[in-house]
């Protein structure tokens, strides 16, 4: 496989509502792309892991899986804030960061 | 029981619920087979794009009905406040050759 850009993941137009931010949207690309290759992905996983195949043909699958495109790594997703595109401390529950999460855990009298 | 029945017994298993008979314990490497995907999970986690009031503006545009947009009024009123003052966007270059002489006169 060739060198791709990683404008090759980016859709013509924007399909995101909410906030938005450039990180933001990389990471969206990023899961577009993983979404895309994921049964390639798990193909090649396959004949590595499938200790009856040929060596040379295992060998070839690992070359071709390390070959893909960075952006089709589920390891480059991360999980980000969705009101405020904060990368740390995100509530996976919430998808919101620990500042977003507070003012929804004010106790209810 | 012989070890033979009992890998017999084991065979019709597998073959009855679809399992794979390995009984030397070989890394087939069919872990991977049973792992579900996980990218439409993964893909759904940013809220998608609904409609917003362009779309309905979009829409409405062609049948001859016109929509009140307040953000819209207020930039539009805002460059013409600026035109007055002179400080409206520069005329567009459209050939080489004026863009040319454009950057000549600083």
């Amino acid at each position: 496989m060739s060198k791709a850009a990683a404008s090759m993941f980016r859709p013509k137009k924007l399909d995101l509502s909410g906030f938005v931010n450039t990180r933001l949207i990389r990471d969206h690309n990023k899961r577009n792309a993983f979404e895309q290759m994921e049964p390639e992905r798990q193909a090649l996983r396959y004949l590595i892991r499938n200790t009856t195949l040929p060596q040379r043909v295992r060998a070839q699958a690992q070359l071709q899986l390390s070959q893909m495109h960075v952006y089709t790594r589920p390891t480059q997703i991360k999980n980000r804030c969705v009101a405020s595109g904060t990368a740390r401390s995100v509530f996976r529950d919430f998808r919101l960061n620990r500042v977003r999460t507070e003012p929804l855990m004010v106790p209810s009298d | 029981m012989s070890q033979g029945r009992i890998l017999d017994l084991i065979k019709a298993q597998c073959r009855i619920f679809s399992l794979t008979f390995n009984p030397q314990r070989l890394r087939l490497g069919n872990k991977i087979l049973r792992q579900r995907l996980r990218g439409p999970a993964l893909a759904a986690w940013y809220p998608q794009k609904t409609v917003s009031f362009r779309d309905l503006q979009n829409t409405y545009k062609p049948l001859g009905l016109t929509t009140f947009d307040e953000a819209e009024d207020d930039r539009e009123e805002a460059i013409q406040i600026a035109k007055l003052r002179g400080k409206g966007r520069p005329k567009k270059k459209r050939t080489a050759a004026e863009s040319r002489s454009a950057k000549k006169k600083k």
